[in-house]
Order: C-alpha cells, then sequence, then structure tokens
C-alpha cells in the first residue's frame, strides 16, 4: 500500500501546522511596533527641534502625501484597479475642510470682494457657526481649532468617500484600461466643474479660499498622527479577511468570484475608504499650502502619487511609503538642481553621478552573479559614499565638505572594479562599468581641473532638472525591479528577525524527498519510518 | 429528491448550441463523471451550474431550490463550488490565505470589526484558520506546515492543483465540481488523487461531479458517468456501460467508413439485435 501511506501524516509536522496557521509573536510585535513608534517620535521631536522650517515642511508633506499614496495603494494594490481621480477626492476633502474651518476675516474678504461668487448661506457653512447653532459656543475660540479642524477633516472625508462610492460603480461593469479611463474622467469631472457656476458658491470659484489655517498642514505632529491613523486602518483591513479577499479580486476576479467573494461590494468598499482619506490629505494639504485653489488639485498630483507607488512597490504599504519619501525629497530638496551653475561645476556633477552609477553597477552584477564577486564591505563602503556624497552636496548646504573633500571619497569606487579577483575568474568586470567610470572620470578631470578653458567658463541654468532627475530614478529603479524597490513584500518584524515561516524543517525536507520519491528515498527519515509501520 | 437537478438546459453562443437539452440528477454522496471528446460542453455545464452562464432554456435546482440566474458567488453561499480546468489560483498569495479568501463569504462581520479586530472577528478568523488546516490535510502532508506560508507561483503543478481542490471544500460547499483533477499529474499522482476524491465523498461528505479525460481515474471512482457530445447526453449508467455504449464509442472513434458502405443491412440488425 505505496500510495496509501503516501497521504499519512507525520504527528510531528501536523503539530507544527496547527502552530504556523496562526499569527505568530503577537505580543513581541505590539510591543517592538510601540517601541519602533516611540523612538519615531524622538526622531521626529529631534528634528523638529533642529528648527529648519524647511525640513518640518518637507517631513509634513511626507505624511500628508503618504496619506494620500496609501490610500490610493489601497484601490491600485490592493485591489488591483488602475485608478486615476485620486487628486478629484482629494479636491473635495480639502475644499469641504477649507469652507468649514476658513477664519472670519477671510469670509469677511470673500463677502467683501465684488468678484466673488459666494452667497451669504454658503460663507457662513463653518463648524463654528454649527457649534453656536447647536449651544457649543465655548469651543468656537482659537484654542479649539484643532477640534474643529479634525471635525472638517472627518467632514472632508465623508465627502470624498460619497464621490468613491460614486465612482465605484463604473468599477463593477469595467475592468483594467477602460476603468482607468472612466476614473480619471471622474477625477477632471469633479475638478472642472468645481469653478463652474453651480458649484462656485460653495467653492468660491477659480479664487478658491486664502488664508485657510496652516498650523495643521505644517505641524509634524498632527500630519504623522493622521498618517498613523491611516496605516493603522489600511494596513489592518490589508490583512484583515476583507483585505485577502480584495487581494483575490486582484489576482483573479473570476476565481475570487467563484470562491464566494462579492465583488461588487469589495471593490466599492475598497473605492470608499480609499477615497475617504483621500479627501483626509486633501484636507490637509489645503492646511499646509495655506489655501484651497484648482490649479493645486491638477492631474499631476494623482501621478505623482502613482510614480511614489510603481517605485515603492505597488500593492506594498512599506514600499509606498519608501516611494513617497523618494518623491517628496526630489521635489523639496531638489532645488539646488534647478540654479545657475557655471559649466565646469555641472560638468563635475555629472562626473560623479556616472562613477557613482559605474560603482551601482558593479555592485549590481556582483550580487547578479553575472560579474566578478565584490567582497561584503563593498556594499558599506558604497553606501557610505552616498551619505557622505548627499551631505557634501548643495542640500545640506550645512556640511560643506570642499572640492577635494568630495573627491577623495569618490577614490575607493575607482578601485573597486580592480580588486583582486574573489570569484569566477573568467567573468570580467563589464565594458558597461569600464565606460561609466571612464567618462566618469574624463569629465570630472575636465569640470574639476580646468575650469579656466574657453567654453566652461560659462553658465547653465538647469531649469526643470528636477524632474529629470526624478525621471531618471524611476527609469533606472524601472529597469532594475520593476515591480519597485520593495515589490510586493511589506516589512514585519518576523522579516527583520528571519524568521522564515515558509521554509521546511530538516525532517520536512526529508519527507518531501521521500514523497517525491519513496523509492529512491526510502531511509528517508521519521515519516518514511512511520508509513512503513503502518502499511 | 436528488442534490442537484439539471432539468433540460439549453445554451446557445451566437450560431453554436453548446448544450442542448441536457438532464442530469446527482445524489447526495455520489461521485459523477462527466466525459466526452473535446468540445463536448463538459465545462459549459459546469459553467452553467455555477452560474457563469445563465442557461437560455430548461432549469438548475439544488436541493430543490432553483439556482438559475444566480450569480456565482451566490451559489457558492448555496453550497455549489468548483475548481478550475487551467487553474486559477491567487498566484501572489500564499496556500494558507487561498484557502481563506474562500471562506470569507461566510464571515458574519463587518469590515469596521474586521479593521478594528473585535473578539467576535478574531473567533471567527481562528474558526476559519483551523478550518483551512483541516481541508488541508485531505491531502496529506504535501500542503502542510511551511507550505502554508508558501505563495502559490513556488509551488509544483501537482501541488497548485491540490490547493485548487482545497480552496473550494473550505468553502464549505456541499456539492464539488471539480474539471479535471488529474491534469498534468504523473500516473502516481493521479492514483493519489483518486484516493483523495474518494476521501472527500467517505471522510468529507461531499458529493461531487467531475470531468475527466483519464478513463482509469473517471472507472476507478465514478459512481455513474455521464457522457457528452456536441452539447448532448448521449449516454449515462455505470462506467462498464457506458463505455461499451457504442454510441460512446463512435463519439470518442467516430464510425469505420467502410463498414457503414458495405454493410447497411447488416449493421442495421445488429443494431435492431441489440435494441431488443
Amino acid at each position: 500500500m505505496a500510495v496509501s501511506s503516501r497521504l499519512d501524516q507525520n504527528p510531528q509536522i501536523v503539530e507544527r501546522t496547527k502552530t504556523l496557521a496562526f499569527q505568530q509573536n503577537r505580543g513581541r510585535n505590539l510591543l517592538l511596533t510601540l517601541g519602533a513608534g516611540l523612538v519615531f517620535i524622538l526622531l521626529l521631536w529631534f528634528f523638529t527641534g533642529l528648527g529648519s522650517a524647511k525640513l518640518t515642511q518637507a517631513l509634513a508633506l511626507f505624511a500628508i502625501w503618504g496619506v494620500a499614496t496609501v490610500s490610493l495603494n489601497l484601490i491600485n494594490g490592493t485591489l488591483g484597479i488602475l485608478s486615476l481621480g485620486h487628486h478629484g477626492f482629494m479636491l473635495i476633502g480639502g475644499y469641504t475642510t477649507a469652507l468649514l474651518i476658513l477664519p472670519d476675516d477671510a469670509r469677511q474678504r470673500i463677502l467683501d470682494s465684488g468678484r466673488s461668487a459666494m452667497t451669504e448661506t454658503t460663507v457662513g457653512l463653518s463648524i463654528s457657526n454649527l457649534f453656536n447653532a447647536i449651544g457649543l459656543g465655548g469651543l468656537t475660540g482659537d484654542d479649539t481649532l484643532w477640534l474643529r479642524f479634525l471635525l472638517a477633516l472627518f467632514a472632508g472625508g465623508l465627502m470624498a468617500a460619497l464621490a468613491g462610492l460614486i465612482v465605484g460603480i463604473p468599477s463593477l461593469r469595467l475592468r483594467g484600461d477602460y476603468l482607468a479611463i472612466v476614473t480619471f474622467g471622474f477625477g477632471e469631472i469633479i475638478r472642472l466643474s468645481a469653478s463652474t457656476r453651480i458649484f462656485a458658491p460653495l467653492t468660491n470659484g477659480a479664487l478658491g479660499f486664502a488664508g485657510v489655517p496652516s498650523d495643521f498642514g505644517k505641524s509634524v505632529w498632527w500630519t504623522f498622527g493622521i498618517l498613523a491613523f491611516t496605516l493603522f486602518i489600511i494596513s489592518k483591513l490589508k490583512y484583515s479577511s476583507y483585505g485577502r479577499a480584495m487581494e483575490s479580486i486582484r489576482e483573479d476576479e473570476i476565481a475570487s468570484e467563484a470562491m464566494g467573494v462579492n465583488l461588487a461590494y469589495h471593490k466599492v468598499l475598497g473605492f470608499v475608504i480609499s477615497a475617504f482619506f483621500a479627501g483626509v490629505a486633501g484636507g490637509l494639504w489645503v492646511s499646509w499650502l495655506g489655501n484651497a485653489r484648482l490649479d493645486n488639485f491638477l492631474f499631476t498630483l494623482t501621478f505623482f502619487f502613482l510614480v511614489a507607488i510603481s517605485a515603492g512597490g505597488t500593492g506594498s504599504i512599506t514600499g509606498v511609503l519608501l516611494g513617497t519619501a523618494l518623491v517628496i525629497f526630489v521635489r523639496q530638496y531638489g532645488d539646488p538642481l534647478e540654479e545657475t551653475y557655471a559649466i565646469s561645476r555641472w560638468l563635475e556633477f555629472i562626473g560623479i553621478i556616472l562613477i557613482i552609477a559605474g560603482a551601482a553597477f558593479l555592485l549590481y552584477r556582483s550580487f547578479n552573479r553575472s560579474g566578478k564577486r565584490l567582497p561584503d564591505w563593498s556594499v558599506w563602503l558604497f553606501t557610505a559614499n552616498l551619505v557622505i556624497l548627499l551631505l557634501g552636496s548643495p542640500v545640506f548646504p550645512a556640511i560643506n565638505l570642499g572640492k577635494i573633500g568630495l573627491y577623495i571619497f569618490l577614490i575607493p569606487f575607482l578601485v573597486l572594479p580592480f580588486l583582486p579577483n574573489v570569484g569566477d575568474k573568467s567573468k570580467g568586470v563589464g565594458w558597461i562599468v569600464y565606460a561609466l567610470l571612464g567618462i566618469g572620470v574624463i569629465t570630472l578631470l575636465i569640470g574639476g581641473i580646468s575650469p579656466g578653458a574657453g567654453w566652461l567658463t560659462g553658465t547653465f541654468r538647469g531649469f526643470g532638472m528636477r524632474g529629470i532627475a526624478l525621471a531618471i530614478l524611476l527609469i533606472v529603479i524601472m529597469i532594475f525591479r520593476p515591480a519597485g524597490i520593495v515589490g510586493r513584500h511589506e516589512f514585519s518584524w518576523g522579516w527583520l528577525f528571519r524568521e522564515r515561516l515558509d521554509q521546511p524543517t530538516d525532517e520536512e525536507r526529508k519527507q518531501d524527498a521521500w514523497l517525491s520519491n519513496p523509492e529512491l528515498n526510502r531511509a528517508g527519515g521519521a515519516a518514511a519510518v512511520d508509513t512503513e509501520e503502518d502499511a | 429528491m436528488a442534490m442537484l437537478e439539471v432539468q433540460n438546459i439549453s445554451k446557445s453562443f451566437g450560431g453554436l448550441r453548446a448544450m442542448s437539452d441536457v438532464s442530469l440528477n446527482i445524489e447526495k454522496g455520489e461521485i459523477v463523471s462527466v466525459i466526452g471528446p473535446n468540445g463536448a460542453g463538459k465545462t459549459t455545464l459546469f459553467n452553467l451550474i455555477t452560474g457563469v452562464y445563465t442557461p437560455d432554456t430548461g432549469d438548475i435546482k439544488f436541493e430543490g431550490k432553483s439556482i438559475a440566474g444566480k450569480k456565482p458567488n451566490q451559489i457558492v453561499d448555496i453550497g455549489i463550488a468548483r475548481t478550475f480546468q487551467n487553474l486559477r489560483l491567487f498566484m501572489n498569495l500564499t496556500i494558507l490565505e487561498n484557502v481563506l479568501v474562500s471562506q470569507h463569504h461566510k464571515l458574519n462581520s463587518n469590515w469596521l470589526s474586521a479593521v478594528l479586530r473585535t473578539p467576535g472577528y478574531r473567533a471567527q478568523e481562528k474558526a476559519m484558520r483551523e478550518y483551512a488546516v483541516e481541508k488541508l490535510a485531505f491531502f496529506g502532508p504535501r500542503l502542510q506546515s511551511f507550505r502554508l506560508h508558501q505563495p502559490v507561483y513556488v509551488l509544483s503543478y501537482a501541488n497548485r492543483r491540490r490547493t485548487e481542490m482545497a480552496r473550494a471544500m473550505a468553502t464549505g460547499a456541499k456539492l464539488l465540481l471539480l474539471d479535471e483533477p488529474s491534469a498534468g499529474m504523473n500516473p502516481k499522482e493521479t492514483r493519489e488523487i483518486t484516493q483523495i476524491i474518494r476521501r472527500m465523498r467517505d471522510q468529507g461528505g461531499y458529493t461531487i461531479l467531475l470531468v475527466e479525460h483519464k478513463m482509469n481515474l473517471v472507472g476507478e471512482i465514478s459512481d455513474r458517468v455521464v457522457v457528452l457530445d456536441y452539447g448532448q447526453k448521449i449516454a449515462e449508467g455505470s462506467y462498464q456501460d457506458v463505455v461499451n455504449d457504442p454510441k460512446v464509442i463512435e463519439a470518442y472513434l467516430g464510425k469505420k467508413a467502410e463498414d457503414s458502405e458495405e454493410t447497411e443491412v447488416q449493421k442495421a440488425a445488429k443494431m435492431d439485435g441489440r435494441t431488443i
């Protein structure tokens, strides 16, 4: 009875199955998460303590866009529907928030202005007036603005969620590109109709609202608090039965329906939750900007979110946050790239980039085992160099390493390809590495050593260079990691501690070998012996 | 009353009559096989029963209630689940997640209590995981322990088939429609799957309707065999009866051309002799 024995269970493995089927180390993970949160709060406290307004703004913007990208990722990554209308949801949330918390003097200015389309009634739409009407007049002071702001954010979220409900309905009939076009259309309809005569009394038409309090949008604590709330809800949703059902829709709609998942309900649910958080992000965005204007809600906003999602890893919350950080960094700290420099300076810059690219190629080939194998410390050296170069760049003018200092740090990159061969001797370094390093060194030398020569004396303004830098970064990521920086993977404490739940124990390995061929693997461990006794 | 009653269903796609006037009863606890040459309408029959298509005429009843025109997910709720001929697993999800998704429709918590992990939701999640392990145990040690957390795309073809069957079982359905459960398996694995299907009926209490091309598997486990050809039922009965049925042989192998020319009369006599 060889066949029947192959279906018999090994009691030890059955035991292990029972433990593995349930979540592991929940208490430890909770403690670690709380601890990491505390460390993060301390870090934020340290960064805000530096007193740099630019840094605080960038951090707040990261949190705001993080709310938007994480919520867009619920539709794009978890549900697998390409949605291009996120700026529309944000607009609804943003305008609702702005209207509800606009201070009285700003309202008075709207009324006084001859060009405003708003009426007495619509100008009076505010949470303060609501509080006065229901006898909570004590809560209309400046010290309770935070309460009104939170309520306004919530209201903005709800309005956006309502729009999400409407946009979600076509998703029941359409798929893929067609649905993407419809969502894009909805986003544009929302933006364009906001300035029409029907909605102008609510949105103040093309003028928008000026003077929105930015105490919240520019506060690291409020924005990160709301980001934490968003992450909590969306990650808990992702790891719940509902999240699994949504992922199954992404994987295979037909199979998902055949396994009892109600497609309509889950798609609309995804849209509504995502739109809610988009509305909240819109409210924070308006507060960060200090005004609500239609040209702050162009399609480019959704486009940047999509860039962040694809660069980080579609479907992964960790990846999406990484991608957002990348986009925000280039957006907020890319301005030195757009200034006017001497051509020799540009050449130096290009040379440095080429040398880094060459070194990166070298490491990439080494990891891929398609080139010379580099020692492990070279990775650390590379990372350290990147950090030093970044700190020495115009991004952080406080730490000025000087020209010679920068050059010295580049030397290890040039030495790397000539290290003694550790791995397979037949594999070379690759012409592309030599080409990048060679051209890099030549450019660097031309730029750095002979700046006085003829045409090198001119200057060049890097207009739009920020966008180009982001695009090049994106191209590089897409070539080497098409699924994004982290792919579908998600950060977890188990991953950090190298707990591989999907790896067999030695006994399981033996049993697997025995299962695949009992004749060849006769003495294959306990499983084999047990079952033979049974037979 | 039969568990599943398919009553004179027909289905056309444009001018093609994919299914015409097919009736079929399945009793509780039976294993019924549907066989027939390629394009005979076996998968169409499955699609009609599981709600992917709606029959043009006729009715399908499950435990006495009509299910024709219902959506696939409603039919799963009612108690019929299926597997697919070309495997439709959730490739980037793990085995465990695959088997949990198919239990989602039984969940009694709304999304908010799932997000907040209320005690009620937690208890159900635990029960779902236990149920998943129980169903995976039908397939022996192959889908156990570390494999629970392996994404489906790393699995072997045979293990993917097993996972798909486990996923269908976990829906809680009483009737399973298995579309070629042994496709792409070697003889050893086919023998094993035969045994598993029998176990599913004997220990799991499932009623099984299967489409299969491997005749040894069909012969070994079927209580009854239904033969389709060009969308029509041409034979039904025990495996032995069906494989000796001249209509079935004709459907699979065709008629001999010279036979029909030379001995028209003889053949007619033969047929008469058999019918009398």
